[in-house]
């Protein structure tokens, strides 16, 4: 990649991954050599519905151009329902963004267990290609790169 | 006796109260009668300063609440934080009463023994407003003014020489006077999260003027009712067929106002210039916090995570502080304005509220401050 020509613009992405599931799905991934963008940033929750509103839109104040949401998929969550809280306040978050006249594109929410490295890495992938089309985010502060 | 669903019209049996409060007085004397035989500790009711200013107080003094009566149209204050903590009847706006639920949500409010008195609401003014428009639209000496009224979309005022003159109010709104902006596009007019819903509207015939239409809502209401009746505080005869249409109609010509105008305000901002539009709005934002001290569905208190996660140097543009509000008031904010109110920036607080809580409150069904039902947000499952 040309990342260090004149500090090119390369989205930075920030993951919010779920000890239980997500975060070993980011290792299966690594384990099984699977090619990933480097624009990932990831912070491990103890469960997905720790995952505050407050520390999603901090990610987008600080500069992070997209958020993933990930956790469990619904029914396997180590704490019996924490996917589900992650679920009805992603609805809100949502709604936000879109209204904050962000992408959709920007945030995502998708459920891995621990055994999807390739699915995991598939997803970094699209979302990097598809916030590398759109651009820096609009929330950006100025002078972070 | 009195039952969930009655529709009456009433008076008080006190000739001083029925003359001196609007529409006979029957919210006063049940105000009144609710706190001499026991029914609540203390009473939330205005006291009047003048024509156009009066303070909320709390008060277990049965003189306040009498003196207290008459409708006041110029006092866009919100009651709902006066009830925390107590054990009060309260007559209020819906927007009062809209408050007043969603504190009990958040456990501030006992709710079971909290009486609440719904008052019909057309829009409030703001006093100084007000007194300008009286001399630049009617030509009236604001002083010379007695009361005042909202009666068939006109706001008439009444001086003291017994004279009445009446605009219509999508007149004086042209003219850049009449309602506050938040009171333009309310949609909720009569208020059926109260216990008693009380108003002129449906009030005819010879009655007009000297008595209250009243529609008991729940238990509670009947409790109200039936403790005035037994006190002989007030006397009440079922409200007839057509009433009760009159009401209705009155409600919907209001609510089909409100739709109008909620038009004109929330034009469609294209995606793109959206995270600009909002920037802009907050630029201004000097992080005093009173748009969050004032608001009536706010109860975090001084612990707040809008307050302990903002970074101050950021405040002018978009900050956790924003962030936050927007995010915790989409599925609570009420809409009653006072933030807008007291924004001393003069940022449009309610209506950027308004445009995110608006979405999210229409998705999930449910109108904040209502009913005792859980807030979408704190649901565990998807609805």
């Amino acid at each position: 990649m040309k990342m260090a020509e004149n500090q090119q613009w390369e989205p930075k992405i920030v993951a919010f991954c779920c000890n239980w599931c997500s975060y070993g799905g980011a290792d299966t991934a690594g384990m099984g050599r699977f090619q990933q963008p480097a624009s990932l940033r990831i912070i491990r929750v103890m469960c997905s519905g720790r995952i505050d509103p407050l520390h999603v839109f901090n990610a987008f104040l600080e500069g992070a151009d997209a958020v993933l949401v990930t956790g469990c998929h619904l029914g396997d969550c180590h704490y019996v329902n924490g996917n589900y809280k992650t679920q009805v306040r992603y609805d809100f978050m949502e709604d936000m963004v879109r209204e904050l006249g962000l992408e959709p594109e920007r945030l995502h929410l998708s459920w891995i267990s621990a055994s999807e490295g390739e699915k995991f890495a598939n997803f970094v992938r699209e979302v990097t290609e598809q916030v590398r089309k759109l651009g820096p985010s609009t929330l950006k502060p100025e002078g972070v790169n | 006796m009195v039952e969930v669903g009655d529709k009456v019209i009433g008076y008080s049996t006190d000739p001083g109260v029925r003359n001196k409060g609007a529409s006979g007085g029957l919210v006063t004397a049940i105000l009144a009668a609710a706190l001499e035989k026991g029914l609540v500790e203390e009473v939330v009711v205005l006291k009047h300063i003048n024509e156009y200013e009066a303070i909320p107080i709390i008060t277990s003094d049965v003189e306040d609440v009498l003196a207290s009566a008459g409708s006041m149209h110029t006092v866009p204050v919100n009651l709902a934080k006066y009830a925390v903590g107590k054990n009060v009847a309260m007559p209020g706006k819906p927007c009062d009463i809209r408050g007043v639920i969603e504190q009990a949500k958040r456990n501030e409010v006992n709710i079971d023994n909290t009486y609440l008195i719904g008052l019909n609401c057309g829009g409030t003014m703001y006093p100084v407003q007000t007194q300008e428009m009286l001399v630049n639209m009617y030509d009236i000496d604001p002083e010379d003014v007695t009361g005042e009224n909202i009666e068939k979309g006109n706001l008439i005022f009444r001086t003291k020489s017994g004279e009445e003159k009446g605009i219509s109010i999508d007149e004086l709104e042209e003219a850049g006077y009449g309602r506050r902006l938040s009171c333009r596009f309310c949609d909720v007019k009569i208020p059926v999260n109260a216990d008693l819903a009380c108003g002129n509207w449906g009030v005819i015939g010879e009655l007009t003027g000297n008595a209250t239409f009243c529609e008991v809502m729940n238990e509670k209401g009947v409790r109200l009712l039936e403790n005035a009746i037994e006190a002989g505080y007030i006397e009440i005869e079922p409200a007839s067929e057509k009433a009760i249409a009159i009401r209705e109609k009155v409600n919907n010509v209001m609510l089909s106002m409100g739709e109008k105008w909620s038009e004109k305000v929330f034009t469609e901002i294209p995606d793109k210039e959206r995270t600009q539009y909002y920037m802009e709005q907050f630029a201004d934002c000097i992080n005093c916090g009173a748009c969050k001290e004032v608001c009536p569905a706010c109860t975090c208190g001084e612990d707040s995570k809008c307050t302990m996660y903002h970074n101050l140097e950021d405040n002018y543009r978009m900050s956790m502080f924003h962030m936050v509000r927007l995010m915790h008031l989409s599925d609570s904010c009420i809409g009653c304005g006072q933030c807008t109110d007291v924004c001393p920036a003069d940022i449009p607080v309610t209506t950027i509220f308004r445009r995110f809580a608006d979405k999210s409150q229409k998705k999930y069904n449910y109108k904040a401050g209502m009913t005792l039902e859980r807030p979408p947000f704190l649901e565990v499952m998807p609805r």
